[in-house]
């Protein structure tokens, strides 16, 4: 690969966000098989192990009502554009699509490619546990992925070996660790990149061949250690909530009438998809897979530990507040989504405590940006009068 | 037909107007509407007036007052004292048959409610599909948009069609529609883009609900959205079919009223 | 003549008694939870424990104190719960906020009574938080939720079934360390038993009204399944339904009704709507109609034969079977009660579109429906909210289909006016069908 500047990778990563379905297919060109995928609870190694590359489903922000005769009304925008695309068969190149049982709004998408959309005979749904913290979550997982794993070797025709699924966890391992550090970055004052760039790099990478992007990554953060830091954060803001694939409300942050940075983005479009490992050269590697899926942050819809009800998302947001030290966060969510908001109400108590304004900003097909840019400015300027 | 040569008017008593039609057998004398308001009485007299007044017809030369629409049974007593009401599907269903033969069905585009319904070579009902409760209101909101614009709703239709950039709004419900239109003219969308916009997301909306019931070939439309050329060319192109625009759109509720008089054809 | 039931106030009282205990006790145990738990394991821990369960709690709640449960609902949302949650989380949610509680009697209880233990189960992701919302609000209370994953045929599946039962095991270990209270074997078994046969009990009297006419239309099914919800593991829920299905088969055998009027069978989807009901069902008793068959009120508390080769059936279960269950050992017992809940049509339902849709599909067959009558609710998550879409284009061809927009509680998001609009046009579209119309 030539020598490229951060500007030129981090416009290659913003292209494949743009167009995923293009990068998709130069792939399918070049004789890949690809699977869809719905949910980061997707366990993407045992597909690589495969030879498939997955590729994530996101938004394409097109407002649109013909999914509200196959989805309620009242379910989320990012479920009901992921179901419109199948019903446009704007992904008929997939040679799979595969999700986990997670929220039900993903699942009722997943299930209108199915039905309506050309997929019944090339999906798979893994019954994925909602209450993730106990032994027999661990266990049927456990039968969930034999069974995923026989099922992509019937596919691709091939057997996966335990050296292909190593050699898949340390591929994925080492893009989780790149992206690690790319966000690493915005701890500091003066950041060579910004929030909203880390947020298209890592968008960029759920619809990736792994191996390409890691390439891009490690190029990338050579030329930032190398390069003098920006301006001053400013106001520095943290994100978390559900997913966003808009990144158009990232840069909305950052050009805000007051100086601001978005230093974080908690969700499972940011954050939550990476920031975990999965074990490397156990002797069972599937065992290895589940201690790593089930180890991540929560997600909300999952995040139910029993016997005292905690919320274990918590715990890694308060660390994230500690390590990256926002001024502000910015609760972000689909509207109507269910888990999300009802966490943001234990929530929120919790960033009030530890002194920290906060926002929130529901989300839906487009982006309102006069209006959200009002909330944001609202935030900025409540945090710039209270800070010395 | 049992009300030949019988003067007869149907009163379609909507959510935003009140129309009325005149008719004699199968020839409409006159017609107008009224805002409903909030004394739909009122709306359904004044409309009533106006379009004897056109017909040169007195009160008394009526043999029957047949009301349908929403609020019909509000007119049922005096002074009205309708002979009859219907139910709204059941008048659009023969009115829009009335206006077009060939048709089997119409998507009725109202103030509050869309609708489309199938029927028979009778004019007939045989099967009605009707939007669910965040699909309401898309008259309303074509009518705020319009004077959010300081347009009429004509105007406001003429402009959509001028339009040289798709917009998208989000598409939730006509509330949140209005908001994000409201927002997009802040951030200095041609007006023109905005009330295309604002066109295509009310087609979309009846458009999905048409995909419920199998459309057969003959479609018209009808409803005073349907006065707008950029609605249905949206329409059309979602649903894929030609889409007629019956004369008299927004009267053919009054139509199938006044055609039903004494269980007419 | 409209036939009267003799068994109907002793389940209003029964109702309302197990209520009063968990609002009045002073000793033993007060254990909150989902209507869809399996409640037998608590009953292991002594024979003073007083249940709520969320569901039945805000229905009746809603359908007795208007007034108060819209200031519940509102004092959800003011404490931060969105619009578009569950209105039945909310009411119930916010009689905690409000330190108020009403019950069927007409009792309004200043101070909330506090929960020792919470039992529950993840539903969806709305009920998996509702639990945790209202322990973290009452300061902590040890919550135990159960992944019920479900689906189509289930209870067939040996993986669902251990991993369930794996969890409950589990939980009846967590019960004995939070309470402190050893774990009585006799009495768990008796309750699964007694749990078991109630579920088929009440399957076997929905069956019943396959007959014509329908011995029972659906406002008495709504009253009549909640103690059922309510507590089912007792000696005399057993005894009321036993009693019930008999009176019930007396009701065939003679071809009394409670509505002897009935022209038009409708099959109803969806969730027990506390508002708008009477006017739904006024405007179809004029014409005749009745819900003969309901997914929600015969599915929620009722096994059925269900999935046979591919085919659903809600051909009841033979009542024998019950009692020759071999409940020898804790497992056994637990296995058994984890297979008949993930039978329940509403766990099948609510994982599987497919199982839905055979349901819907043997529902009108197996009742001889006239009519389909489709009511999603804007608050549920579940199929009782989704699942209805894709019916409608699957039924509208061959029954008289129609949707509605309603709520489970919430009076706002209750689209009266456009409910009522529908259901005259169902009406008339089975009119017409009878006639020969409505056809293409």
């Amino acid at each position: 690969m030539t020598k490229k500047g951060p500007g030129a990778i981090i416009k290659r990563f913003r292209e494949i966000t743009q167009k995923p379905h293009d990068y998709a297919k130069s792939l399918k060109a070049k004789g890949q098989l690809l699977s869809g995928y719905m949910c980061t609870h997707v366990p993407e190694e045992i597909l690589y192990a495969a030879g498939i590359v997955p590729v994530r489903i996101l938004s394409s922000h097109v407002s649109q009502a013909m999914s509200r005769s196959y989805i309620h009304e009242t379910y989320c925008s990012f479920s009901h554009d992921c179901a419109y695309q199948g019903l446009q068969h704007s992904c008929d190149y997939l040679d799979l699509i595969v999700t986990s049982s997670s929220c039900i709004h993903m699942s009722e998408a997943f299930n209108v490619w199915v039905r309506f959309a050309g997929f019944q005979e090339k999906s798979f749904l893994i019954p994925y546990p909602h209450i993730i913290q106990t032994k027999p979550a661990s266990d049927f997982l456990a039968a969930s992925f034999g069974e995923f794993k026989q099922f992509v070797e019937r596919v691709s025709k091939k057997a996966i070996t335990d050296d292909d699924l190593e050699r898949a966890v340390k591929v994925y391992n080492h893009n989780r660790r790149l992206l690690k550090r790319l966000w690493e970055f915005l701890r500091r004052d003066h950041s060579p990149i910004t929030g909203p760039e880390v947020a298209t790099a890592t968008l960029a990478s759920q619809v990736m061949d792994k191996e390409e992007c890691n390439q891009m990554l490690e190029q990338l953060i050579q030329r930032l250690e190398a390069e003098p830091g920006k301006a001053p954060s400013g106001v520095r803001l943290m994100v978390t909530g559900g997913a966003c694939d808009d990144l158009g409300i990232f840069d909305l942050i950052e050009r805000l009438n007051y100086r601001a940075s978005l230093v974080f983005v908690d969700s499972c479009t940011a954050a939550r998809y990476f920031w975990f490992e999965v074990p490397e050269d156990r002797p069972n590697k599937l065992k290895a897979l589940i201690e790593g899926y089930l180890g991540r942050i929560p997600c909300p819809a999952k995040d139910n530990v029993p016997g005292t009800g905690e919320k274990k998302r918590f715990r890694f947001i308060q660390q994230f507040i500690e390590d990256f030290k926002p001024d502000g966060v910015v609760f972000l969510y689909q509207r109507f989504c269910s888990p999300q908001p009802m966490d943001i109400v234990a929530l929120k108590p919790i960033v009030e405590k530890l002194g920290i304004p906060s926002t929130e900003l529901e989300l839906d097909t487009t982006v309102p940006v006069i209006q959200f840019r009002t909330q944001l400015e609202a935030l900025a300027e409540i945090i710039t009068r209270v800070a010395p | 037909m049992k009300n030949d040569g019988k003067i007869v008017a149907g009163l379609d008593a909507g959510h935003i107007a009140t129309k009325a039609v005149i008719m004699r057998g199968q020839k409409i004398l006159g017609y107008s509407a009224s805002p409903t308001g909030f004394d739909v009485v009122a709306a359904a007299e004044t409309a009533l007036h106006h379009a004897l007044e056109t017909s040169r017809i007195s009160r008394w030369g009526l043999a029957g007052i047949v009301s349908t629409g929403i609020f019909r049974e509000l007119l049922k007593e005096s002074p009205l004292d309708v002979t009859m009401t219907i139910p709204e599907y059941a008048a659009d269903a023969k009115g829009a048959f009335f206006q077009n033969k060939d048709s089997r069905t119409v998507i009725d585009i109202g103030g509050n409610i869309h609708k489309a319904m199938h029927y028979d070579q009778n004019g007939n009902l045989l099967d009605v599909i009707q939007n669910d409760k965040c699909a309401d209101g898309l008259g309303i909101f074509y009518t705020s948009i319009a004077r959010s614009l300081g347009l009429s709703e004509q105007e406001l239709s003429e402009l959509a069609l001028k339009s040289t950039k798709d917009v998208s709004i989000a598409i939730q419900c006509a509330l949140s529609a209005e908001s994000e239109v409201i927002d997009l003219m802040c951030q200095g969308v041609d007006a023109a883009d905005v009330a295309d916009a604002a066109s295509k997301f009310m087609s979309e909306r009846v458009a999905a609900m048409c995909t419920y019931m199998p459309l057969t070939k003959e479609i018209v439309a009808a409803g005073g959205l349907a006065k707008s050329p950029a609605l249905i060319k949206h329409l059309s192109r979602l649903i894929k079919r030609d889409l007629t625009v019956v004369d008299l759109p927004e009267y053919i509720g009054a139509i199938g009223a006044a055609m039903s008089y004494e269980g007419g054809k | 003549m409209a036939y009267t039931l003799t068994t109907w106030n002793d389940f209003k009282n029964y109702q309302t008694t197990r209520y009063r205990n968990y609002l009045f006790a002073t000793q033993g145990l007060r254990c909150m939870g989902s209507t869809w738990s399996i409640l037998a394991p608590l009953k292991g821990l002594g024979e003073d424990i007083h249940l709520i369960g969320g569901e039945p709690h805000a229905a009746s709640a809603a359908g007795t104190f208007p007034d108060e449960s819209r200031e519940d609902i509102a004092a959800a949302e003011i404490g931060g719960l969105g619009f578009h949650s569950c209105s039945y989380l909310k009411l119930f949610t916010g009689e905690v906020i409000r330190d108020k509680i009403a019950i069927t009697d007409k009792t309004i209880k200043e101070g909330y009574p506090r929960p020792d233990v919470i039992w529950t189960t993840h539903l969806c992701s709305q009920h998996s938080k509702w639990y945790q919302e209202v322990s973290r609000r009452l300061g902590g209370v040890p919550l135990y939720p159960i992944d019920m994953i479900g689906g189509g045929n289930a209870e067939k599946d040996p993986k669902i079934v251990d991993y369930v039962s794996d969890q409950v095991q589990e939980g009846i270990r967590w019960l004995e360390r939070i309470t402190g209270r050893e774990f009585s074997d006799k009495l768990f078994i008796k309750a699964a038993r007694n749990e078991i046969k109630v579920l088929v009990l009440w399957g076997n009297i929905c069956a019943l009204n396959m007959a014509a006419p329908a011995p029972l239309d659906e406002r008495r099914l709504i009253a009549l399944f909640p103690p059922a919800v309510v507590d089912r593991t007792t000696d005399e829920a057993v005894r009321l339904y036993e009693a019930l299905l008999k009176e019930v088969r007396y009701m065939v055998e003679t071809k009394d009704s409670v509505v002897p009027d009935q022209r038009y069978r409708i099959v109803y989807f969806g969730i027990a709507h506390t508002y708008g009901h009477p006017e739904m069902a006024r405007i179809l008793r004029d014409a005749g109609a009745e819900i003969v068959a309901s997914v929600y009120t015969f599915g929620t508390c009722g096994n059925f034969r269900g999935f046979v080769n591919g085919k659903w059936s809600w051909e009841p279960l033979d009542l024998r079977w019950v009692d020759e269950l071999d409940l020898s050992t804790r497992r056994k017992a637990i296995t058994e009660l984890v297979k008949i809940a993930l039978g329940w049509p509403t766990w099948q339902g609510v994982r599987s579109y497919w199982a839905l849709e055979e349901m819907a599909g043997a529902m009108v067959a197996e009742y001889n429906a006239d009519g389909l009558l489709l009511a999603p609710s804007r608050s549920c998550e579940t199929d009782f909210r989704n699942g209805y879409i894709a019916m409608q284009r699957i039924f509208k061809d061959r029954i008289p289909t129609v949707e509605y927009d309603t709520d489970q509680v919430d009076v706002r998001k209750m689209d009266l006016p456009g409910a009522q609009r529908k259901t005259e046009l169902f009406v008339h579209l089975m009119e017409a069908r009878k006639k020969g119309g409505a056809r293409r």
